[in-house]
């Protein structure tokens, strides 16, 4: 039974979005309960498959039997399993922020609308799963499509900001399936563990290195490192305020995961293109990220897009983390990776409240909801000690891991940059508070009521996740250690 | 010199994969209407469906079905099945986008009566 988990994973929010529009076609209320309940069901499961993943090793499911090389194989290995259980989670916190945030007008379309939530999330799953490349980007585009309707469903500016993802996200996905065909014509196969077989004699082939420059390029894109970023802010700005958590959350951190698994998986980690350490260039564009990201981040007025250019200079951190090319590095990056997930879950949660209950969208205006209640003000100072990278948060360790590493491989810049991007990042959060505590609550400032009951369950469950990553952080990390480190480091 | 354009030359499909991709590149980059940027869009996702193809194919060989139960399998007389299934996958991708792009482009055009960019541009601020 425990092998079949991935496949469940992946199979039980697939289905229930492909039977929806039928079960609820007389009872549309009955969607949200249906993916509370799918998503609750992942939770479980995902629990599940990493415990019997720590027991018992990874699983590898070939899919009706038929087994790689020729058939479709799911990996399931202690770094899948780490992650699909935080997406299940944060999809699960993420669903219940959305109630009372989804747009008032969808009337029976709010059908279509957990269908396409819930797509996103299985193809999501079957990213984090997928052992071969061209599966991984079967998923991409699922998940793409579905986060470009989402975005859209907002109308507005939305649609002009989900139409230009949708243009640069096609051409990343377009130059992704271009370097995988260029793979495939220099191996003749499509699974990861069998082209990384297959590789060592190939590396000096032009192929096989333009296809990795595509490959990198298309994925770059999805997951908005630094110069292929344009899509991102407006994309997750003017989102409804119930999708920008799962989008910031999940979906660019999942594109990173591609790339890591291309990185360790297919390539081997200390691989050398033409005389370029592949691991050196993922560090210089991951050093900008976090650096360029961080400082845009300071110019933003709109808290939205504040929050979305400093997940862009996570991203960069993330990315330091695991272009070091030892085992400290990369269990901090990983660690980094889904103590960042949480927490731009959470900040856009926050941003979500401010916007829906006091109608508060700039830094001008956040004085608005100084004093008005704990329940946004304190998961604010958590996440923002996170993001620092204060401790007890989870976003210290994961800091702290990834400095270690660099400091290892003697690689100062690497240190330089994060240290840079952490400052630029308090100097953001100062900027936020300095609006929230200076600020004298004007007249407008009517007292709005209590904020509704799943604001506060999502709000309190992510930044008490954030705490307890940190608290946690020895027996996590040493779980990385020990079952999700890649070969050969 | 001459051994650049031998090369070129002799990989007409690659070529013409190169000249429509670029093409397509150039009508999303350079055109202000969005429909037309959608049609540049499609230009690129076809051209590489069109490289798919165009690798699996060999001489002197035929579709992928058993020309003979009896004798053992030649695999040189079959062209390769599998990039043709991946290109079904990739056309199925590729229309679902297209869908999406579409309707958006309807909905911003109810929105904002217009569908070239700059127009767009000028009524957001």
């Amino acid at each position: 039974m425990s092998h079949h988990f991935p496949a469940i994973l992946f199979l039980l929010p697939l289905f229930a979005a492909i039977s929806m529009p039928v079960v609820c076609l007389k009872h549309r209320q009955w969607s949200r309960p249906i993916s509370l309940a799918v998503l609750g069901a992942m939770v479980v499961v995902s629990i599940l498959n990493l415990i019997s993943v720590i027991n018992h090793g990874e699983v590898r499911y070939a899919f009706s039997g038929w087994t790689a090389p020729l058939g479709i194989e799911w990996v399931a290995d202690g770094l899948a399993s780490v992650i699909s259980v935080a997406l299940s989670f944060l999809g699960l916190t993420a669903l219940i922020f959305a109630g009372p945030t989804s747009p008032k007008d969808l009337g029976g379309r709010i059908v279509h609308y957990y269908v396409l939530i819930l797509l996103l999330i299985s193809a999501l799953t079957g990213i984090v799963f997928a052992g071969d490349l061209f599966n991984l980007f079967v998923f991409l585009e699922v998940a793409a499509i579905s986060s470009y309707a989402l975005i859209g469903v907002a109308g507005g500016r939305a649609l002009f900001a989900a139409f230009r993802y949708l243009v640069l996200g096609t051409l990343g996905a377009s130059l992704y399936l271009l370097g995988v065909s260029y793979f495939y014509a220099a191996t003749g196969t499509l699974n990861m563990a069998d082209i990384a077989e297959k590789l060592p004699q190939l590396l000096t082939s032009k192929a096989v290195v333009g296809g990795l420059l595509f490959m990198f390029i298309g994925l770059g894109i999805k997951m908005a490192l630094v110069p292929f970023h344009a899509w991102l802010p407006e994309a997750y700005t003017y989102a409804p305020e119930s999708i920008s958590p799962i989008l910031a959350a999940l979906v660019t951190k999942v594109a990173l995961l591609g790339w890591l698994r291309i990185i360790y998986w297919v390539l081997g980690a200390k691989v050398i293109v033409y005389d370029i350490p592949v691991l050196l260039l993922v560090g210089v564009l991951g050093s900008l990220a976090a650096v360029i990201g961080a400082v845009l981040a300071l110019t933003q007025r709109n808290i939205k897009m504040m929050f979305a250019y400093g997940g862009i200079s996570h991203i960069g951190i993330i990315l330091i983390g695991i272009s070091q090319g030892n085992q400290i590095g990369f269990v901090g990056g990983v660690f980094y990776l889904l103590n960042d997930a949480v927490m731009q879950a959470a900040l856009f949660f926050l941003a979500g409240v401010a916007i829906c209950q006091y109608g508060v969208r700039t830094v001008e205006d956040i004085g608005r909801i100084g004093k008005q209640t704990p329940w946004v003000t304190g998961p604010l100072i958590v996440v923002a000690l996170g993001m620092i990278g204060l401790p007890p948060t989870g976003g210290f360790f994961g800091k702290w891991y990834i400095i270690l590493g660099a400091l290892e491989e003697n690689n100062y810049i690497a240190v330089a940059a994060v240290l840079l991007s952490t400052l630029l990042t308090l100097a953001y959060f100062l900027k936020l508070f300095e609006g929230i505590f200076r600020q004298k609550p004007t007249q407008a400032d009517i007292q709005l009521g209590e904020i509704p009951f799943p604001f506060k369950v999502s709000l309190g469950v992510t930044s008490a996740a954030v705490i307890i990553l940190g608290l946690f952080s020895d027996p996590i990390v040493k779980l990385l250690l020990n079952h999700a480190l890649p070969p050969g480091i | 010199m001459v051994d650049l354009f031998s090369a070129v030359f002799q990989r007409l499909n690659f070529l013409t994969f190169v000249i429509i991709f670029l093409w397509g590149f150039y009508i999303m980059v350079t055109r202000y209407n969005l429909v037309k940027k959608l049609v540049g869009m499609y230009l690129v996702q076809t051209s590489v469906i069109f490289f798919l193809v165009s690798i699996s194919a060999k001489k002197n060989s035929t579709a992928p079905v058993l020309l003979s139960t009896t004798e053992p399998v030649q695999a040189l007389n079959y062209a390769n099945p599998l990039p043709h299934v991946l290109t079904l996958t990739a056309i199925v991708v590729g229309v679902a986008t297209l869908g999406v792009a579409l309707a958006l482009c309807a909905a911003i055009y109810r929105r904002y009566g217009s569908l070239d960019e700059e127009e767009i541009l000028k009524k957001l601020e």
